[in-house]
């Protein structure tokens, strides 16, 4: 581990080349450490050889079990000598062994003499070795010491018992919490480092007590609190004061905030900054409040100081995600950061500017980002990256220069994780702009071209397969896929010849050429390449005339596969080489979904090529899947929308049960996803039993219990229901879940026999208009408002009454109709008295649905509303309007 | 909490690795970050001019100080203006122990100093002392003068 320091130039001194540690070696120092035996105690050597010892361990190096001993037993004779250095070096070697509690007990008499010795210096630092190597019992011993060096006049002294103190409230909370009245006692010392240890130790003590929190806070803020570090600390536990507060105080009387603001004034820098971030992460700060901390942060952006740099724009960073035009006044200070050597200033200003910005600036923003690209590194690149990808979906407008740049820096050196980055931001455009598909598959296509990240050219392959087909040009991508086929490695070859097969499936036109492609790709020399443009060729069919083909062929190519995977590995491993051949439709089709274990592992939902490339409705498409292979479920025609899982059991109950709603045209399913949390438990024939006797339009039809479902191993049962065809029905319900429950022996896994019948109550479900609208965005509201016939337009003018705020009033309306805002529109900005929200959707019938709501403050809180519907069909115009009314 | 102090020459060996709360396995990690880290972005950088990054919700603050590099972790209420006061503190007293600014000899010379000025200015991952004045008298066992 040591490294021994070599000669590193010539040039310099003999003296200056070599380490007085050169080639030092553990078991030597630990034979030297043998001189701490001697009758005779040589200061000089033995601070020599600690500190050889604390060098090994300060380069990683570790003692073992009868090392460590050996060197502690060794050590302790060191107390006979009355060297002052020698002492302070012996402390600082004890709580580096950390010795264990059987051999403590040969230092603590020395120690505890140190502690009650008329040398300050000793007291401090008995009591910091004392604290880090004892236990409770020696503890309760040294108490009353501890309490009397709290209020110790020296303050090297005091500080060394209350940071012992906040060591050891981690181990033994009840006995230093006894001693909060000298603590209390020490945070009006003079002394500035007293102040800040007791204050930080004070609140530790009584941190699960709000009133006492508040109080220390309330008498802290009116005195004054000496050092800078004490400030900061107090400040903090003011914004928790605050937070914790501020749901009684609606109105602006915010308490606290004259004493937060005051810092802004203080002449520590570092106060400044803690009381500027503590307003700007008031909830729900007016501009009012923000003003004064930004004007702060801004100054701070020009500071001399790297670290100010960092800090202020990391903070409105942070603010410029909620409060984009309170930072816009800090933009030019922001540009210039853009060339900061630091460049994590740089990067957080870009990214700080890329959401202030307006329309308008992105041009020229993207060209300061394009020089600033080259010189920084990876993990800095993807974070503007993503930022790229949020500002090209607020401005779709700006697809083609943001395209553009994404296009550009794709070509550039850069590792995987980056290129990555890119690739699905390209992606993610693509899906959502659809002006920006084209010149977007062209780019992948260009990247294809000298892509070294095999995962990448067959992802892009993938989903070129999908989205080419669909263009008006569907021939000018097939050089480019035609070249791996020559270019590339056989998974990537593979990945081609499935992308070409796509292409003759859906453009009839180009099936001769693509046959002729295909035909060429039987002589690869990899076999995977060969089957597979056998398989297409044969699948294909018409022996390469113009023909069309036909949907199963379709279904085949474009459909995923509705069998769980991890199904089909387990039939293929279990399936026995016979003269029958294998069956795909033996395979269960029954999914099993993840344990608990891994649902509660935080997982980073899929984006861009790594979720299924059919875009938005994968999930839909899984569920559409799931229900038509439920033959009482097959028949109810097209799934129109499954809503988000609604929880209905609180959190760590025995039975978590969620409930998703999938609306069909005629009929309503609820599938509850039911997990059983008890090990001992097994519980079998699991059913809801749904009561809708307050949804009138609503009669159950059918009903799919689950059989077994064993511990953290989820499950799913069905209701179904009928309603009326198209008609958007409400109503509510309640669930009571039904079971016959199992005892499991834990040591053998294995349930009993016979079960006892149990039922469990279920939260109330409701389904409510919003259930029948699809959130889909519209890339320019203004033009599709504009081609959408306006003889279909309806408008009406509401009163919603008195609202917390236009912002609370806005998001309920949004909720109520369940609609996509479009543009941004669903921030309200603060203080603001009109604001203008843009939704879209698809209704039921699929009928799409623009709709323009302006709000209005009327009187202090109450609002007013008027709303436009355009929409394909007048009566789901009217429809919307009602679903507001009855809202 | 001051998660880790780290001096290193100019070659990336470490003279110096505190850690606290760093679980031994991750403190491989941790060192060849920071050393990484210093070699990407140390370069002509001059004495005593802080850099600062942060990886994860962890921050760095990082320096160099004659021949050798310098680096504090912290996380928490240890943020990048905290750091920048404790590496202040240690630069200082390491500058004070040395008697000028260090070359990797003169801070290798007073290595057993150095470690006792860091004991006393960090304790277990919590800042404790900042004056340099009191902190040499620490390390010498004797009083501070103010009191």
């Amino acid at each position: 581990m040591a490294q021994p320091l070599v000669k590193k130039d010539d040039d310099r001194d003999d003296e200056a080349d070599y380490s007085p540690f050169l080639g030092i070696e553990k078991g030597a120092v630990l034979q030297e450490a043998r001189v701490f035996n001697d009758p005779q105690l040589d200061p000089r050597r033995c601070s020599q050889v600690i500190t050889k010892l604390l060098y090994l361990l300060n380069q990683g190096e570790t003692f073992t079990k009868v090392e460590a001993t050996e060197v502690f037993f060794a050590v302790t004779k060191l107390f006979q000598s009355k060297d002052i250095g020698l002492r302070r070096m012996v402390y600082v070697m004890i709580k580096e062994l950390s010795p264990s509690a059987d051999e403590v007990i040969i230092v603590t008499s020395s120690l505890m003499k140190d502690m009650t010795s008329k040398t300050d210096m000793y007291r401090a630092n008995a009591i910091r070795v004392l604290c880090r190597i004892t236990d409770g019992t020696l503890l309760t011993q040294i108490e009353r010491y501890l309490k009397q060096a709290i209020v110790d006049k020296n303050p090297v002294v005091a500080s060394a018992a209350l940071v012992s103190g906040i060591h050891l409230l981690q181990t033994n909370p009840e006995i230093v919490k006894r001693w909060s009245n000298e603590v209390q006692e020490a945070v009006q010392s003079r002394a500035a480092l007293v102040q800040f240890h007791a204050l930080a130790l004070l609140h530790q003590i009584r941190q699960n007590d709000r009133l006492a929190v508040n109080k220390l806070v309330s008498s802290l803020t009116k005195g004054s609190v000496r050092s800078p570090l004490a400030q900061c600390l107090l400040i903090r536990y003011t914004s928790q004061v605050i937070r914790e507060s501020a749901n009684n105080n609606q109105a602006g009387d915010r308490p606290f905030y004259d004493f937060l603001e005051g810092c802004l004034r203080h002449k520590a820098e570092m106060v400044i900054f803690e009381a500027a971030r503590a307003i700007t992460e008031l909830n729900g700060v007016t501009s009012r409040e923000l003003t004064p901390a930004i004007t702060v942060l801004q100054l701070f952006l020009s500071s001399s100081k790297p670290v100010l740099r960092f800090a202020a724009v990391r903070t409105l960073n942070k603010v410029a995600m909620t409060h984009p035009v309170a930072v816009t006044n800090c933009n030019i200070d922001m540009e210039s950061l853009i060339s900061d050597q630091n460049r994590s200033i740089a990067t957080l200003a870009i990214t700080t500017l890329l959401k202030t910005g307006n329309e308008s600036s992105v041009d020229r923003l993207m060209k300061q980002i394009t020089n600033f690209m080259s010189d920084i590194a990876d993990e800095f690149k993807i974070v503007v990256v993503e930022a790229i990808r949020s500002l090209c979906l607020k401005f779709p407008l700006k697809h083609r220069s943001l395209m553009n740049f994404l296009s550009n820096i794709l070509r550039e050196e850069g590792g995987f994780e980056y290129k990555k980055a890119i690739v699905d931001s390209i992606v993610i455009l693509i899906r959502d702009i659809p002006e920006a598909k084209e010149s977007g598959l062209l780019h992948l296509c260009e990247f294809i071209e000298d892509c070294e990240f095999t995962y990448l050219s067959t992802q892009i392959l993938h989903f070129l397969g999908i989205e080419g087909p669909k263009t008006s040009d569907p021939s000018k991508y097939i050089r480019y896929i035609y070249n791996r086929v020559h270019l590339e490695n056989a998974t990537v070859r593979a990945g081609a010849v499935s992308t070409l097969a796509k292409f003759g499936a859906m453009v009839d036109t180009l099936k001769p050429r693509v046959f002729v492609l295909l035909r060429r790709c039987l002589f690869d020399n990899d076999d995977e390449v060969r089957d597979r443009a056998t398989l297409y060729i044969n699948t294909l069919g018409g022996d390469g005339a113009v023909v069309e083909t036909g949907e199963d062929v379709k279904e085949f190519l474009f459909g995923s596969l509705d069998i769980p995977l991890v199904n089909l590995e387990n039939s293929l491993k279990n399936y026995e080489p016979s003269e029958e051949s294998f069956d795909i439709n033996s395979v269960p089709k029954e999914v099993k979904t993840q344990p608990l274990a891994e649902k509660k592992a935080p997982g980073k939902k899929p984006t861009g090529l790594g979720a299924s490339p059919a875009g938005p409705p994968s999930t839909v498409d899984a569920y559409e899947k799931l229900l038509s292979s439920i033959p009482e479920f097959a028949n109810f025609g097209k799934l129109f929308k499954s809503s988000a899982p609604v929880e209905l059991t609180e959190a760590e109950t025995e039975y978590a049960v969620n409930v998703v709603k999938h609306i069909f045209d005629g009929h309503v399913v609820f599938q509850y996803n039911c997990t059983n949390t008890i090990p001992e438990q097994l519980l079998e024939n699991v059913t809801v039993i749904v009561d809708a006797s307050e949804a009138e339009e609503f009669a159950e039809v059918a009903s799919k219990p689950l059989r077994s479902l064993p511990y953290d191993s989820p499950g799913q049962t069905f209701v179904a229901f009928e309603k009326p065809e198209g008609v958007p029905a409400v109503g509510k319900f309640s669930n009571m879940l039904r079971f016959i429950v199992k005892e499991v022996d834990p040591s053998t896994g294995e349930a009993e026999d016979d079960g006892v019948e149990d039922e469990y109550q279920l939260e109330e479900l409701e389904v409510v208009a919003a259930d029948y609208m699809l959130k889909v965005g519209v890339s320019n509201f203004r033009n599709a408002w504009e081609t959408m016939d306006a003889d279909c337009e309806r408008v009406d003018e509401y009163g919603l009454g008195p609202r917390e705020s236009l912002a609370e009033a806005v998001n309920a309306v949004i909720n109520l109709l369940g609609m996509q805002p479009c543009e941004g529109t669903e921030v309200v900005p603060n203080n603001s008295r009109s604001h203008t929200c843009l939704l879209s959707g698809v209704y039921i019938g699929n009928v799409k649905v623009l709709v323009r709501l302006q709000f209005g403050l009327d009187g202090p809180k109450d609002v007013a509303m008027k709303l436009a519907v355009r929409s394909e069909d007048e009566a789901v115009s009217d429809a919307i309007h009602e679903i507001v009314a009855s809202g | 909490m001051i998660l880790a102090v780290l001096f290193a020459n100019s070659e990336g060996n470490i003279l110096v690795e505190r850690f606290n709360g760093v679980p031994a396995e991750e403190r491989l990690h941790w060192r060849s970050f920071l050393v990484k880290l210093g070699a990407d972005n140390l370069k002509g950088v001059k004495n005593e001019e802080l850099l600062v990054a942060s990886h994860k919700s962890v921050y760095i603050v990082y320096t160099v100080l004659g021949d050798v590099s310098v680096y504090v972790v912290g996380k928490d209420e240890y943020d990048e203006l905290a750091l920048a006061e404790v590496i202040f503190v240690i630069t200082s007293a390491v500058k004070d122990v040395c008697g000028k600014l260090p070359t990797e000899r003169l801070f290798l010379d007073k290595y057993g100093r150095i470690c006792l000025t860091l004991d006393a200015i960090i304790w277990k991952g919590y800042l404790e002392n900042t004056d340099k004045d009191r902190i040499r008298r620490l390390v010498r066992l004797k009083s501070p003068t103010e009191f």
